[in-house]
Parts: structure tokens; sequence; C-alpha cells
């Protein structure tokens, strides 16, 4: 126990030591460049800023679960810096980015580290965004006056998925290209913009090198840029309205400071999220498929994305019909706080928004964990299909034998080549 | 209104019956009543070359009335020597069917072939003649797959006499031939791997011409295509025996529709069914079938490290193409298996070995590289519980000041 409080009272010094030299050395790294004291704070008060936001204070209800959002920005931040650095290697053409992919897993020193935390932060992202976004339902935060920033977010999540399938194309084998070629395939049957926007998507007939521009476009130029105005928005509006009060009422009290106390507790939320995504990243690695072949379907599909996970087991349980019935759900249940003025906050006295919302994520939670089972659907299962059996007693059989199955997926190292024969 | 609504209505009718007649009239006239042979005024080879009704049966195509229209040389088609020799009257015509790139040696065939024999010599009523397997109207090209005649529809289109226990029972002949044809190598080609190259029933017998082959030539029909395979056959001492027709050939081991392929550990099993308990023989069969199967299983090792390789994302050209010259290796043995040269076999199977054992020990060293990835778990844990143990602590430091506490 004395080693412990000894150990206690160290961490206490060295923490009371680096806030006075960090805040020491931060203004005055500050003040070296000019920012304070300087010709340019003497036009910008930064320094007031840096004080206000050092004093910035948030309600006393604020808790761990209000750190849900923050460690959505966090990985937000760790695909923007592990995507920079892909780039650095990544060539975005269909002759060029297989190879670009597997050089940066096997010849870039600590690329297979980093392609796998953009993987994997791209697969967490989506569930911390879902949580941020379920405790903002639950907590009744989009109520007025903040139902444009919950528009805001829910944009954002649109993104996030947009972001998602434009990459997903990225490693350009044979799992991206066929997942990207249903995706486009499924949009293309949404009425009046199906079609047209699958056209400017693809760029091509088939989904191409011409598509992989595209989405290499999308993903790394528009798309972030998209994100960002977002981002401002829906900060600057959690900054203009505050947090949600408490649901049984009016915040009280003068609240807790947002540094060190809030800060502190995102801090060890985002810790404990970016340790799973390295483990994550270092136990599980993205496998490679064969290289993208438009002309072969492949004879499995992995998925490697949690929104290909959902989406599978969805059409695979429920058919595309129940596929679409989720995504009307989804929509209809995101947009429902918009019209959704009653000012009662508290979860008992408005069951039949919180179940609908529960039945969504439960659904969304169960479809998952069902894609993940699932892992591969083959695109024609069932066994190898032969001509129908001829006897005497059956009718004659058919002038013509029927189309073949389509082959089971040829050996890896010979696929397109020769096959084995048992001499 | 009603009266005026129905005047409508048979003015249309007539007018499009007119408008029908009109169109037929012109060219074939004799669609105008045989309503259910339009279609092959309009779609097949025939018609694609402007070959019309009256060309195969007379007639008079301009006729109004029924007796006019079949006056002359009307041809009813329902007798199969008449049907083979109109048929013939054009396909072995060589000018004719030149400008088509079509072969005028089709009738001469057929009368060789056994089926021509039943139908021309012997008038057998159940014999098949052109129409039997081209169909009557609509004929397509052997290359359009809605041909009869196209290669997967060819067994098929065989098999709807020769899988007919009846109609066969006359002849002595069994109807599992197309059954069993199906499940073989040749029939897995064709139907599954759509490998048009694999041999369908005509491959063998012919197509005009169709006879069984006889033992002596079965070897040389097998060897048309497995050519290697019936060089080193030739060269061992089964060709001997073979060429002098004590001995099947290729059926002695495989079957002939079923060509089932004598699997690696098969080997002295199917040796024996001939050789019997004969020591020496069993003994060089067993070292074939040991050779054999350790190719097979090294193959196996080698085309699941070259997986292993490429799903770890390295780069596996090179590891392909060594598996490839194994593939190549393995694919030899099945040839030279034949010849019953054991040197050359054992040869080939330490090179199958060699490759394997190279494969593998890359898939090894690559799992070794991912296998040191994981101790980056050890530093990521430790900094990231110390993290967390850290902020816990200041919390705690932060709650025991009062600083947490609303003011």
């Amino acid at each position: 126990m004395g080693a412990w409080n000894a150990v206690r009272e160290w961490a206490g010094r060295f923490w009371d030591d680096l806030k006075t030299s960090t805040d020491a050395s931060l203004l005055g790294v500050a003040r070296f460049f000019g920012l304070l004291y300087g010709p340019i704070d003497s036009s910008l008060p930064i320094d007031q800023a840096w004080r206000r936001a050092l004093k910035f204070r948030l309600p006393a209800h604020v808790s761990w679960r209000h750190a849900i959002g923050g460690v959505t920005y966090l990985l937000f931040l760790l695909l923007i810096v592990t995507g920079v650095l892909l780039s650095f290697y990544y060539r975005p053409s269909a002759e060029e980015a297989y190879q670009s992919v597997q050089y940066i897993v096997s010849g870039v020193t600590f690329g297979w580290l980093i392609r796998d935390l953009h993987v994997w932060g791209a697969n967490l992202i989506v569930i911390t965004a879902l949580v941020h976004m379920a405790r903002v339902f639950f907590d009744a935060a989009y109520k007025p006056p903040r139902e444009t920033n919950w528009l805001a977010g829910l944009l954002l999540l649109f993104v996030v998925f947009a972001f998602g399938a434009t990459g997903y194309l990225l490693p350009w084998d044979q799992w991206a290209y066929w997942a990207v070629t249903e995706g486009l395939d499924v949009l293309a049957r949404v009425p009046l913009v199906g079609g047209a926007s699958v056209e400017v998507l693809r760029g091509d007939p088939v989904v191409s090198g011409a598509t992989l521009s595209r989405f290499f476009a999308w993903h790394v130029i528009i798309l972030p840029w998209v994100a960002m105005s977002l981002l401002m928005l829906h900060f600057s509006l959690v900054r203009k309205h505050g947090v949600a009060p408490p649901i049984d009422g009016p915040a009280k009290g003068a609240g807790v400071p947002f540094f060190p106390n809030h800060l502190l507790r995102s801090f060890m939320v985002a810790v404990a999220v970016l340790t799973v995504t390295l483990t994550a990243a270092i136990l599980m690695p993205r496998p490679f498929g064969d290289p993208a072949t438009p002309s072969q379907v492949p004879g499995t599909l992995l998925s490697t994305w949690i929104v290909a996970d959902v989406s599978r087991a969805l059409t695979y349980y429920l058919g595309p019909s129940g596929l679409s019935a989720f995504i009307v759900f989804g929509l209809a249940l995101a947009l429902l706080p918009l019209f959704d003025r009653n000012p009662e906050r508290r979860l008992r006295r408005r069951p039949v928004v919180s179940t609908l919302g529960a039945l969504f994520f439960l659904g969304f939670a169960l479809a998952w964990l069902a894609g993940r089972q699932l892992r591969s659907m083959p695109p024609q299962s069932g066994p190898v299909a032969l001509p129908p059996p001829s006897s005497a007693e059956a009718p004659a059989p058919p002038a013509r034998a029927p189309a073949p199955a389509a082959q089971p997926a040829p050996p890896r190292p010979d696929s397109g080549s020769q096959k084995r024969k048992a001499p | 209104m009603s009266r005026l609504l129905m005047i409508m209505l048979v003015a249309l009718a007539v007018t499009a019956r007119l408008d029908a007649s009109a169109q037929v009239d012109s060219t074939n006239g004799c669609l105008a009543c045989h309503t259910a042979q339009r279609e092959g005024a309009v779609v097949g080879a025939h018609a694609e070359h402007g070959v019309r009704c009256i060309d195969c049966h007379g007639g008079n195509v301009r006729a109004r009335t029924l007796p006019a229209a079949h006056q002359g040389r009307f041809v009813s088609g329902k007798d199969k020597v008449a049907t083979y020799e109109l048929c013939g009257s054009c396909h072995s015509d060589p000018n004719r069917m030149r400008q088509y790139g079509l072969r005028s040696g089709e009738p001469a065939e057929f009368k060789t072939s056994r089926h021509g024999q039943l139908l021309l010599v012997q008038h057998d009523p159940n014999a098949p003649t052109c129409t039997s397997c081209h169909s009557t109207h609509v004929i397509y090209p052997p290359e359009d797959a809605r041909s009869n005649v196209y290669p997967t529809n060819i067994p098929g289109t065989c098999a709807r006499c020769h899988a007919d226990r009846q109609l066969m029972a006359k002849y002595k002949i069994p109807t599992t031939q197309f059954e069993q044809y199906r499940r073989s190598a040749h029939g897995i080609a064709l139907y599954q791997g759509q490998n048009f190259a694999s041999p369908t029933c005509v491959g063998c017998h012919g197509a005009h011409s169709a006879l069984p082959p006889t033992v002596t030539e079965v070897a040389s029909g097998c060897g048309r295509c497995h050519q290697l395979v019936r060089a080193a056959f030739a060269a061992g001492p089964h060709g001997a025996v073979a060429s002098s027709a004590r001995f099947p050939g290729c059926l002695g081991c495989h079957s002939n529709h079923g060509t089932e392929r004598v699997t690696p550990d098969s080997i002295v099993v199917v040796c024996t069914k001939c050789h019997g308990a004969d020591t020496r023989i069993r003994t060089m069969a067993l070292q074939i079938q040991k050779t054999v199967v350790t190719a097979d299983s090294d193959l196996v090792i080698a085309q699941r490290a070259v997986g292993q390789l490429a799903l770890g994302g390295r780069r596996v050209s090179d590891y392909r193409f060594r598996y490839q010259s194994a593939l190549s290796y393995y694919l030899e043995i099945a040839q030279v298996q034949h010849s019953l040269n054991l040197d050359e076999l054992d040869d080939l199977g330490r090179r199958v070995h060699s490759i394997s054992v190279e494969l593998t020990s890359a898939a090894q060293a690559s799992a070794d590289i991912q296998g040191e990835h994981k101790l980056l778990l050890g530093p990521v844990w430790f900094l990231g519980l110390a993290a967390i143990a850290l902020g816990w602590l200041m919390m705690r430091g932060l709650k025991e000041a009062g600083e947490d506490r609303e003011r």
C-alpha cells in the first residue's frame, strides 16, 4: 500500500510538473513564433482564446458517454493520417493499384500497420459514429434547438459510409471489385436517380480503371472537404447550443471544467479505442484476394467492412427487399427527430420512438454479427449442376444440355491457367 | 355504338389478315396456311441463305387454292430415305456448299455409318435421318448455341435415342453412355469448363459416319488428343501388346464413356486386376503409386503455400511461376507413368517435391514475419494500460482536490 501511495504521489507530482511545464513551453513556443505578444497576436486574440478554452466549463451531467463523439473525431483524424501515409505509396490505376498495396504491406516499413489501422479505423468509426448517434437519440439531444446539428451529424454518417464505399474499391482485388460491382448494381435500381448516379460514379459500362480513378478522387479529394465542412458546422453548433441539458431538467450548477476533467475522460476512452484499433490491426490484417479480374466472378466474396457485413446479412436472410426496408426504416428514424417537436425527453414518456430506435440499433448490431458469421457469400452456391439424367422412363432428355453452373473458384495459384488433373 | 365498335374490330382484323398474307405472299405463300412453320422461314441457316419451302417441298408458292398449292413435285418429308436424298441433293454438291464454307461429304459419310446402313440398306424405320439430329425447319448452324449439334448439345441429341431402353433393346446397345459421359472427365470439361476441345460423342465415334471404334483403334482415337500419353504408352510394355489387339489399350485401365481417372491411390488395385498377385508387378505398381501419391500431396502443399503467401500480401508472381513448374512436372508424371519408366517417374517426383519444399519455406518465412508483428502487442498494451491508469489516477486526484465538483 505504501508503494502504491508512493506511485500515486509520484504520478501526481509528475502531472503537476508536466502541466506547468507544458503550459509554459506551449506559451514559449507560441511566443517564439510571434503568435503571442507579437505582431499576429496583436491582430488576433490567440492568447485570449487559449485562456478561454482552458477555462471552458461543461455542465455537470456530462459523463463518459459524451466522449464517444470525440472518439469518432479521433478515429477520423487517425484515418486522415494513415490515409495520407498510404497515399504516398498507393497508385490509383488498374494496372498498379494491387501491386502498390502489396508493396505497402510487404515492402514499406510498418506499411502493414498503417494499412490495417486504416482498414480497422474505417470499421470502428462506423461503430463509434452509430454509438454516438444512439447516445444523442436516446438522450433526445436532437430536440430543438439542436435539430440542425442532428442533421449535420446524419450527413456526416453518410459521408463516413461514402468514405468506406469508395475506399472499398481501392485495394483492387477480386473482393473489392465484385463487392463494388454488386453495390453499384443495387444503387442502379434506385428509382429516378439510381441509373444516372451510377453512370457518374462508374465512368464506364463496367467497373474499370476509370471507376478506380473516380473513387480515388472521391475518397481523397471530395469527401475529405465535405467531411471537414460538416465537422466545422457540427462543432460550431455544439459550441453555439452547448451540450444538451439532462433528461430530467435543466443543467444545475457551474459544471465541470473541460480541461482537464472532460479532456482526461476523452483521453482515456481515446487510448482504449486506439489500443483496440491497434490490436485488431495487428491480429486481424485484411487478407489479399486475387487481383481484380472483370471476366471472372470469384468463388467467394470476403467482406472487410462492417457496412458490407450488415448489408450481406440482411440480403442473405431477408432478401433485397429486407435490405431496402431496413434502409428506409433507418432513414425514417433518422429524419423522425426533425418532426418530433415534443419537448418531452424522458425515455419512458416516448416509448414508440425509443422502441423503434432500440430496434434499429439492435438490428444493426445483430446483422453485423450475422454478417461476420457468414463471412463469405458465394455468388452462385449449390452443387455443380450437370445436365439432367436420362432414362427410358423419363421423357427424352432435351436436345440442349442446360447451361452449366459457374465453375467453382479455381485454386488460387493456377487460377486462369492450367487445371490440375490426377495423373 | 357497339355496332360501330364491332365494324371497326372486324375491319382491323381483316386489315391485319390482309397485311400478313401480303407479307408472306410476295416471298413464301405456303406460310399463309402453314403458320406453324413460319419460324423456319425467318430463323436458322436455311432462312438466312434464302432457302424457301418450295426448294425442299416443291409445290406452287403463288397458288391461291389448296390443290394448286400442292401440285407438281411435292415432297411431304415424312419418308426418312427421301429426306436423306433431299438433303443430299444440295449438301453433297461441293459447288453449292463451297460458298457457305460447308463440306459436301456428309451424305456419303452417312452411308458408311451404322445409322446409314440401318436406314438405307435395312430400311429400319427407327434409324435416324438428317432431320433426326438437325431438326426439321429451324436448322441452326453448329456454332449457334441453339443448335442440336452445338458441342454442349450433342450428347443430349444422341441420348434422345441412345438413352431410350426400349428402342436400344432391339439393337442390344446399352443406354448408360450419356449418364456415364456427363460424369466423365470429358463431360465435366465440356459442361463445367465449357472446354469445347473436350470430345463429345462425335469426337470418338464420328458424326455422320458414326461407328463404334474397334479395339485397335481405341489408342489411336484417344491419342489424337492425348498425344504425349500415347507416345509414352507406345514406348512401354503395354503399347506393344495393345497394337496386336491382345489388350484393349486405354480401355484396359479407363472405361470408354466414363473415362474414369485412375486416382493416385488406386494404381495398385488397377494393376492387380490383370496382373493378379504377381509380386514383381505389384512391387512396381507400389513404387509408381508412391511416387504419384507423394507428388500429389506435394502439389497440394505447394498450392496451399502460394495461397498463404498471396493472402498475406506477398508478391507471388515468382512463386506462382514455380508452382506452374511443379504442376508441369506433375502433369508429366501423368504421361510418363504410362511408359512404366520408374527412373524418369522418380526424377519428376523429386522435382515436384523440391519446389514444394521451396514454396513451403517461403510461406513459413512470411508467417514468421507476421508472427513478429504480434510482438508489437506488448508495448501497445503496456502503453495503453499505463496511459489509462495514469488518467484514472489523475481523475482521482482531481476528485480528491474537489475540482470535479460543481462549483
